[in-house]
């Protein structure tokens, strides 16, 4: 029955149970503070008793001990023990309106399951215990599983914790998937690709007992790893090789992210990835590769709209940088903080702009400086690409040239004199005076050129002078697009002389208060012993430090969080972006924290922990549900199977190319620009941004490199995070647009007709050469049932096609890459149909 | 492997392949996208998606929104908010004391000279409630007991893309959800043949401006990805990859995906995974909308006489008429929230020039909309929105002598926006600004409260309508708005 509910109202029905229903229903079940109460408190009660001074009721404090606990006037909030004596209890069950909590107009009202909680947490003793989150993990015991079969099916132990938990559950392990299914599991997780069919023969034919973790290792030490993981790590910087905003001007990051491959393909150790990429450029003598690690925080949306004021940009900027670092190092919300204390969680505003402070000191000003490479820069351009914007820019004065000599004619005026001495030419409608009679040719902009060009081609005609103003507008575009090319990264550094930084009123950069801030760890977070000397001002080196040792009880927490949410489709915390009092309890909370322990035990080594992932039973789980465990388990929390989940939209492309044979892959360098329907970039920018779309392999590169317009993102990705602000959780919707892009974007139908072409020349019947294009998608071969349906299409597509030799001569045409002139046309777009089909199965589109 | 006898119960084989020709069967469909074959508020035979269970929290006035996005910001001085001070003081500075420690977009923020400039435009009386509007808009005048014009709107921003991401999405920044997204996402939508939030933009031929439609004027922030608006585009197929690729024919195609769901069916019955049945019917919408859009976009059908309201415009795909006229049928066909935009509104240097060629691009659309839709019985469900995301300036930007470069500034303190349709008045002012226009001054209407104001017509308490997204409970309206009661009927 449960699929039959939609998924939204499944959700929400979800939700108000708890986790997975694993609340404690009965009342011989132990409560616990932090999972059952807590949630409780904050969601009612925070929002006025809470951690924002300002809004705070009757001084009264609920997030803390001293105010939960407190008797004043001789009433005490929460007498353990004593449900009855307590005021907490008497006031949510009160039948008056005046006395009664929270009171009749709060949004949120109390259930009455909450209050019996609430009774019984107190009549228990009422255990107290600060949020599980800002406590430092301490290694767990494995546990122990009672059940022998299920015992002996342990490889490490992540499975002891997650097996000890199914059997509190009174639930089983699913048995070990196939290994072809293993492996294409496995190898999409770890590289973002499929096995190749002899990859996958070689290992359903190997019987060793370490044929798994030998190909774990052998994918974990593929350079495809850093570009399948570096996806996401862009997803979380917000990388994109655009500004956004007003023009949207090209910048040239691609260096940073070129770094962020390397050094995941190295395996550079967690703390050195988080030291280079926030302070780089401070470590003592920084190397070339550090200050472009240091761009991470330089690939934030950058606001130059004309009018736009530069210190509102800066401001902006400065807050971005604070609450990535809080998403992705903190788990912690701190955009609530910006404006006044955080409601539920212990941020207070002042700790907000402490780490404000911080960011605060890079020579940014806010002020956009020609394209979009903003200052402080690395220039890593090449000869190469500094020849060719003199080439361009030479072409740009060779037409103005030509431009000025036509315009003195068109617009006379005295000898010597610039066109705006022509009466004429200030008599042009709209902007024209003032952007081309007033501005030399050689100086003129595409705006201006723009609106010249159709007004001279169309309103007033004069072909010779519109032909000349277009060969103009080319120029400068190519100049234009030559200087984007010229490579700068954009670093951060530090301003000789600090900022003063002074917490700003609602977040208003033109508010300053008068209390002034310096840089600090979140005082949540400190654990200075009492009575020691204040520290000092900390520095965004100071930071990065610090967020990487044992005094930050998140760092390892979010990042193994992340990693398991990347495997199994769902973190331990569902709420990736917020580990605070109002994000969702861990599921596994002991095996979140051994496993963070871990890994920092491991000196933070990402492939180790990533091996361990993958090389446990739990992972190695065959995916198959069934109705009960469906309706017990339905986001599969508690993994008592394999996770199964539709692929990510760039995954399901550098698939379809690589089952293709398309497939190049030439590490890094700048962004590519595949197929896009034409007019997109135009629409959205007027005009003026023109899509080139490339040609030969680059339009074959994996997904990862390509060219990401921030203001109109590339269109055959889909669910994909918008690269504008910090992304850390994984969409997965499904909408008929998602459809069409797998059946129609020409990248797709090329893919298939490649695909096509390449089981057509494996040879062999109709049967072998359907089996090839199906292993080459789903990394198996049909099964009966499967294969006759398929060959019965191949039939009637056969004679469709053969109907209509034009319309088979289009299909088998489609996309850019080469076809054998030989090939029978009929006989290819019944292919091509067949293939797509297979491309657009349900098994290939996921990781099953 | 076990059958997922659950929900085969539900759609055997038969019902799921026998009316292959035609797609699944309806029940199934309906059943699988959790829909009800004859969804609340959906017309008789249309299969509606729906919304949060807990809404509408009341009986909604409107159950569409078309909202006609004026981007760059109309002059309400020149177009609306009729100031005979403004021509008495002409020419001359400006009283400081309405500019004293007002922040403007750098454009004007350091300019010291602010002469005030008269109103371009000629201002009548018109209709029987006798609003004021400019000779630059003869069609919507004629309309104007039609409309309820809000005076004394006020926002923050004083720059376009910050502006109109706060009227969109309650927040300046970018990323929060949009107003269609949080729409269809609580409300769902009164068809699945075609998406439930519309985005279509336009804008003046001469492109002299220069703001950009940016993809998070219609995002979906932190809602699933599913509610963003789907921008329909301005050539070639409204929705991208809508056509199937060349040579491959919609015979051919209903023939694969007929297998595919085939297949697909065999998986789900082996692995049991629903979200398989859910990609099975995903493949169906796409086929049907590769019938629907098509259908949508064809005008063969409306009369000359429709046509001729619109415009010259109206048969050119990607005008600011053609979209007026896609709205329309848009409304008629159950799409929740359409969203058009027309940019070119920003006259810093060219009010004398650009102003009309602006206004005559949008007026007569703008009139046949609401005339259409109030001849087909329409307008009494329908809401419709007309307006920019501030105001401009009541003082000059540029030199007093240089007639041909007037231009006004940025001015977010009062502004006018217009509205008809469902459940508000017809006719009607509410509010007003000061005697030079500058500040709204009487029953201020700030953006929060306009977009409160438009969820309750649409049956929804605003602060009720939350999603919770780090920790917190988001909505539209942020912390803040009031239904601006004054102005319902």
């Amino acid at each position: 029955m449960l699929s039959l509910i939609p998924r939204a109202r499944r959700a929400g029905v979800y939700l108000a149970v708890g986790f997975a229903g694993l609340a404690p229903a009965s009342a011989a079940e132990a409560i616990d503070f932090n999972r059952d109460i807590r949630p409780i408190l904050s969601d009612a009660c925070y929002h006025c008793h809470g951690p924002d001074a300002a809004t705070r009721e009757a001084k009264l404090r609920l997030d803390e001990r001293e105010g939960l606990f407190r008797t004043k006037d001789d009433v005490t909030v929460v007498v353990p023990g004593k449900p009855e004596a307590s005021e907490l209890i008497q006031r949510i069950i009160s039948p008056h309106a005046d006395e009664v909590m929270p009171p009749p107009e709060a949004t949120r009202q109390l259930k009455p399951a909450e209050k019996e909680l609430l009774k019984r947490w107190i009549a228990g003793g009422a255990p107290w215990g600060r949020h599980w989150a800002f406590l430092p993990p301490v290694r767990p015991a494995v546990p122990a599983v009672a059940d022998r079969a299920v015992a002996r099916r342990v490889r490490n132990p992540i499975d002891a914790f997650i097996f000890a938990r199914l059997a509190q559950e009174k639930l089983a392990p699913a048995p070990e998937a196939d290994a072809a299914a293993l492996l294409r599991r496995v190898a999409l997780d770890l590289t973002g690709l499929p096995p190749t069919p002899a990859e996958t023969a070689a290992f359903v034919a190997d019987r060793a007992p370490d044929a798994y973790e030998r190909a774990v290792d052998r994918l974990l030490a593929s350079p495809r790893y850093g570009e399948r993981w570096a996806w996401d790590w862009l997803d979380l910087a917000r990388y994109a090789d655009t500004n956004g905003f007003q023009g949207d001007p090209e910048r040239t990051m691609w260096p940073w992210r070129d770094w962020v491959v390397n050094a995941l393909n190295a395996n550079m150790p967690f703390d050195q990835f988080t030291i280079e990429q926030l302070a780089g450029d401070l470590l003592p003598g920084a190397t070339r590769d550090q200050k472009i690690a240091s761009g991470f925080h330089r690939n934030n949306m950058f606001n130059g709209e004309g009018g736009r004021i530069p210190e509102e940009t800066r401001v902006e900027n400065v807050f971005d940088r604070v609450e990535t670092t809080a998403t992705v190092w903190l788990g912690a919300t701190f955009s609530c903080a910006r404006c006044h204390d955080h409601k539920y969680d212990p941020i207070t505003q002042k700790d907000y702009f402490a780490m404000y402070d911080i960011f605060n000191q890079m020579s940014e000003t806010g002020r956009l400086g020609g394209g979009g490479q903003v200052l402080p820069i690395l220039d890593v351009s090449t000869p190469e690409e500094l020849a060719a914007v003199k080439t361009a820019t030479a072409r740009v004065d060779t037409v103005a040239k030509a431009v000025e000599a036509y315009e003195r004619k068109k617009f006379p005026r005295p000898e010597g004199k610039p066109m705006s001495e022509s009466p004429d030419a200030l008599k042009l409608p709209g902007n024209l005076p003032a952007v081309l009679a007033k501005v030399e040719p050689k100086r003129r902009g595409v705006d201006a050129l723009l609106e010249a060009v159709p007004y001279f081609r169309d309103t007033a005609p004069d072909p010779e002078y519109a032909a000349l103003l277009q060969a103009s507008l080319d120029a400068v575009r190519a100049r234009n697009n030559a200087n984007s090319r010229i490579t700068k990264v954009m670093i951060m550094d530090e301003l000789p002389e600090l900022r003063e930084t002074f917490i700003l009123n609602k977040g208003n950069y033109e508010a300053k208060t008068d209390v002034k801030v310096v840089g600090a760890i979140p005082a949540v977070f400190q654990t200075a012993a009492a009575g020691a000397p204040p520290a000092a001002r900390v520095n965004r080196l100071g930071l990065a430090r610090w967020l990487v040792s044992p005094e930050n009880p998140l760092a390892a927490r979010t990042a193994v969080n992340r990693a398991w949410q990347a495997f199994f489709g769902t973190g331990f915390v569902k709420t990736a972006e917020d580990f605070g009092v109002q994000g969702e309890p861990p599921s596994h909370p002991e095996l979140l924290d051994w496993l963070a322990t871990e890994y920092t035990a491991r000196g933070w080594d990402t492939k180790a922990l990533h091996r361990l992932i993958v090389t446990s039973a739990t992972y190695r789980q065959a995916s198959r549900t069934n109705p009960a465990l469906q309706e017990r388990d339905p986001e599969n929390r508690l993994l008592a199977r394999g996770p199964r989940h539709r692929l990510p939209s760039w995954m399901i492309r550098d698939q379809a190319l690589a089952a293709a044979g398309l497939l190049v892959e030439p590490p890094g360098g700048p962004a590519v620009k595949p197929y896009q329907p034409a007019g997109i970039w135009e629409e959205a920018t007027f005009g003026k941004k023109t899509y080139q779309q490339d040609h030969g392999e680059a339009l074959y590169r994996r997904s990862l490199y390509v060219f990401w317009r921030r203001i109109v993102g590339p269109t055959t990705f889909f669910d994909a995070g918008a690269r504008q602000v910090c992304t850390v959780k994984i969409a997965r919707t499904n909408t008929p647009l998602h459809a069409l892009v797998t059946l129609n974007d020409p990248a797709y139908v090329e893919a298939a007709r490649v695909l096509a072409q390449r089981v057509l020349a494996a040879g062999g019947d109709d049967r072998a050469k359907l089996g090839a294009a199906f292993q080459f998608a789903t990394t198996r071969g049909p099964r009966a049932n499967e294969a006759a349906i398929l060959h019965s299409r191949l039939g009637k597509l056969r004679a469709q096609f053969a109907a209509d030799p034009a319309a088979a001569k289009a299909l088998a045409a489609a996309g850019e890459a080469p076809r054998p002139a030989e090939l029978d046309s009929v006989e290819h777009a019944a292919w091509t149909a067949l293939c797509s089909l297979i491309l657009n199965l349900d098994e290939t589109l996921s990781k099953e | 492997m076990t059958p997922f006898n659950a929900a085969s119960a539900h759609y055997t084989r038969r019902q799921f392949f026998g009316k292959s020709a035609l797609g699944l069967g309806t029940a199934a469909l309906a059943s699988l996208l959790g829909g009800n074959a004859f969804g609340a508020g959906a017309p008789a035979g249309r299969r509606a998606v729906p919304g949060l269970p807990s809404l509408p929290h009341f009986a909604p006035k409107a159950k569409r929104v078309i909202y006609l996005f004026q981007n760059g910001a109309p002059s309400h001085v020149d177009l609306f908010d009729y100031k005979p001070k403004l021509r008495e003081w002409h020419g001359k500075q400006i009283p400081d004391e309405l500019t004293g420690g007002k922040r403007f977009s750098t454009m004007t923020g350091n300019q010291t000279a602010r002469p005030v400039l008269g109103e371009i435009t000629q201002f009548a009386q018109r209709g029987k409630s006798g609003a004021w509007v400019s000779s630059f808009l003869p069609h919507m005048a004629e309309i104007a007991d039609d409309l309820c014009f809000v005076k004394s709107m006020h926002t923050e921003a004083v720059n376009h893309a910050p502006a109109i991401t706060y009227f969109l999405t309650g927040s300046e920044m970018a990323g929060r959800p949009s107003m269609g997204a949080w729409l269809s996402y609580g409300l769902g939508n009164e068809t699945e043949e075609l998406p439930a939030f519309v985005v279509m933009t336009s804008r003046d031929k001469e492109a002299s401006c220069g703001q950009i439609f940016y993809d998070f004027y219609w995002g979906s922030g932190f809602l699933p990805t599913k509610y963003q608006g789907v921008a329909f585009r301005g050539s070639g197929d409204p929705v991208l990859y809508l056509s199937n690729p060349e040579g491959l024919s919609r015979e051919v195609r209903r023939g694969l995906l007929d297998d595919l769901a085939h297949l697909n069916e065999i998986k789900r019955e082996d692995f049991g995974d629903p979200e398989i049945a859910t990609r099975i019917a995903q493949y169906e919408m796409a086929y049907r909308m590769q019938a629907s859009v098509p259908e949508l976009t064809d005008l063969s059908k409306e009369p000359a006489s429709v046509l001729e309201m619109y415009g010259p415009d109206v048969k050119r795909q990607g005008t600011y008429a053609y979209n007026c006229l896609m709205a329309r049928r848009l409304a008629e066909r159950g799409v929740r929230f359409v969203q058009v935009m027309h940019a070119g509104w920003d006259q810093h240097r060219n009010l004398n020039t650009q102003l009309k060629i602006q206004c005559d691009d949008v007026d007569a659309p703008s009139a046949a909309l609401i005339k259409d839709l109030k001849q087909r019985g329409l307008l009494e469900d329908t809401l419709v929105i007309w307006g920019g995301e501030f105001g401009r300036t009541p003082f000059l930007q540029g030199k007093i002598d240089d007639v041909k470069q007037w231009g006004r500034d940025h001015h977010p303190y009062a502004f006018t926006l217009c509205m008809a349709g469902a459940g508000v008045k017809p006719g009607f002012t509410y509010g007003a600004t000061d005697e030079f226009g500058f500040n709204a001054v009487q029953n201020r209407v700030h953006v929060h409260d306009f977009q409160a104001t438009v969820m309750h017509l649409l049956g929804i308490q605003h602060e009720k309508l939350t999603y919770k997204f780090q920790g917190r409970n988001f909505r539209l309206t942020d912390v803040h708005g009031h239904v601006v009661k004054d102005i319902l009927s």
